[in-house]
């Protein structure tokens, strides 16, 4: 089953024939999808069914659980990242990724933005601009600026996690992975990270891993609703939770299978 | 109030065994007065008992062993932790730990008798030859039986080895795993999560395992007593003799035996190197606290 927005320039990314063992076991099966510009899709489905294992192949960090073997291919503007000669620690600066819990480094609020821009040895003039950027779309600027040096780890949990947008934001990536990025917050630093998320879709592709069907609701696009490793059902948001086509994708989005 | 007494007397134990032992050192000085000498360089029983010399024997020693062992151990902890492949990891961890359980006078004798040649008869006469043109490295021509410094610094470096690599490999595994992902996740290669995520989160226990190795290569007595030549005299350059207190203690228990006033000197030295030990240890953790609190906890 494949799922195409029509969108201008192709695809961002486009996930062709994907699948994962674990040893013998099969953890995502034959998945095609695609991700067009500006958009948020999330990928939905019930615990264990494969959508964190699913966005860790779209930046090669599936390979790093010990176990893991990767077939199929992932294009990335049309370059698949699993060919031998990409550097995965390169598909890594371009595809950022936000965890369930905020990974905030042991430093200041201006050096866990500016992280990726340190790797990359930009000068600190750039680096001053776009940890300023990356703030502001984040939507940490305000409560930030006036103390830049202070600890990241003296922010809330929901700051936190704005933090690790915005150091994902600051090296300019032109996709981001969102990993269950609420699952460890409070309903009002939730609304806030939804918030963030709403307005960076507008520039950014958004790939939204989350167990919250409310979540999927209030931002995104489209979703994609995977099972035990299989892509059961994509389609624009208000399709799939209205006329869910698939029994599966009606029972999960209205609660009788968690 | 008697609920809390026992917990009282068991935080206490070991205060007691510290104020024990400073009690009964203090006591076996019998408060001799051994003269404003005990301070200075002229260490010459029963005139001069100068420590000075022995003071600074012992910091000679343990601080180059102190970094060496520092460096070693980041080497090895990182590599176990970061880069080598678990089948090789099973190996060197094991190892490493039990290194720690050597009892130093098997180092002694095994410097003694198998390394101190080699450094006599190869390594300081290739040192010499090569790099006497760096202060502290000409001078005076090495002996040819190898006991001194360069052998002392060796010994202590492996003694301290086992506790720094363990404590710092700790530190380094307990990086939250998430913490590492993400900063591979921005890019960062192997190293450079290491070298910005993994050593800054562990810096509270590397600074620790410093601390610690200190106190082991301050204090070793045995080992040092076999290989350094223990003498009562300021190193003239790096491949002299020299006295640590703690060899300098253990050489002459006999005299103590025979004479209050040695008895008296040995006590004061040990009050000595008990007093520096203990500073550095306290010094150490306040500025661990300090110095970390603020990146790592926020505070």
């Amino acid at each position: 089953m494949s799922g195409t927005l029509p969108d201008a320039g192709g695809p961002v990314i486009s996930v062709q024939h994907l699948s994962v063992k674990a040893r013998a076991r099969a953890i995502l099966d034959d998945i095609n999808l695609d991700f067009g510009r500006s958009s948020l899709t999330a990928v939905i489905g019930p615990s264990g069914c494969g959508k964190t294992t699913f966005v860790r192949t779209l930046n090669r960090m599936a390979e790093l659980t010990p176990g893991l073997t990767v077939e199929g291919s992932v294009l990335y503007l049309g370059q698949n990242i699993y060919d031998t000669q990409v550097n995965p620690v390169m598909v890594r600066r371009r595809i950022g990724m936000v965890f369930q819990r905020p990974t905030v480094f042991p430093t200041s609020v201006f050096e866990n933005a500016a992280f990726g821009l340190r790797l990359i040895h930009e000068d600190e003039d750039t680096i001053d601009k776009r940890v300023t950027e990356g703030l502001q779309q984040a939507g940490l600027w305000e409560e930030v600026k006036d103390d830049l040096d202070r600890a990241a780890l003296s922010l809330s949990g929901g700051q936190q996690q704005r933090l690790c947008i915005a150091r994902a934001l600051s090296v300019q990536p032109k996709v981001i992975l969102l990993d269950e990025p609420c699952s460890a917050l409070d309903p009002a630093a939730t609304q806030r990270v939804e918030a963030t998320m709403e307005f960076l879709k507008q520039n950014y592709v958004l790939i939204l891993v989350t167990h919250n069907v409310g979540q999927a609701a209030r931002v995104s696009d489209r979703i994609a609703v995977l099972s035990s490793g299989r892509l059961i059902e994509v389609g624009a948001t208000a399709d799939v939770l209205e006329r869910p086509q698939q029994a599966f994708t009606e029972q999960f989005i209205t609660g009788r299978f968690t | 109030m008697l609920r809390q007494l026992g917990p009282f007397i068991v935080a206490s134990v070991p205060i007691i065994i510290l104020l024990l032992i400073v009690l009964v050192l203090i006591f076996a000085t019998g408060f001799a007065n051994l003269g404003s000498s005990f301070w200075g360089s002229d260490w010459n029983p029963p005139k001069a008992w100068g420590i000075a010399v022995f003071v600074v024997g012992s910091f000679v020693t343990a601080i180059p062993a102190l970094f060496l062992a520092m460096a070693i151990g980041l080497g090895l902890a990182i590599a176990s932790t970061v880069y080598l492949p678990r089948w090789a990891t099973r190996i060197l961890d094991p190892f490493v730990d039990l290194l720690a359980g050597i009892p130093s006078v098997v180092y002694g004798i095994w410097g003694y008798l198998l390394v101190a040649p080699y450094f006599g008869k190869v390594l300081n006469p290739w040192v010499y030859a090569h790099f006497s043109f760096i202060p502290g490295f000409g001078g005076r021509a090495p002996i040819s039986d190898g006991l001194g410094l360069p052998i002392s610094i060796f010994l202590l470096t492996l003694m301290a080895l086992p506790i720094t690599t363990l404590l710092i490999r700790d530190s380094l595994r307990s990086l939250p795993r998430e913490l590492w992902e993400s900063g591979l996740g921005m890019g960062a290669t192997r190293w450079e999560a290491t070298r910005r995520i993994a050593i800054p989160y562990g810096s509270r226990g590397i600074l620790s395992a410093g601390f610690l190795g200190f106190g082991r290569a301050f204090g070793e007595t045995v080992a040092v007593a076999m290989v350094l030549n223990v003498m009562a005299a300021y190193p003239v350059n790096f491949y002299s003799a020299t006295g640590t207190m703690a060899s300098q203690m253990f050489l002459n228990l006999d005299a103590a035996f025979g004479s209050s006033s040695w008895l008296a000197a040995l006590s004061y030295m040990a009050l000595v190197l008990l007093a520096i030990s203990l500073a550095v240890n306290l010094i150490g953790r306040r500025l661990v606290a300090r110095v970390v609190s603020y990146e790592v906890a926020g505070l």
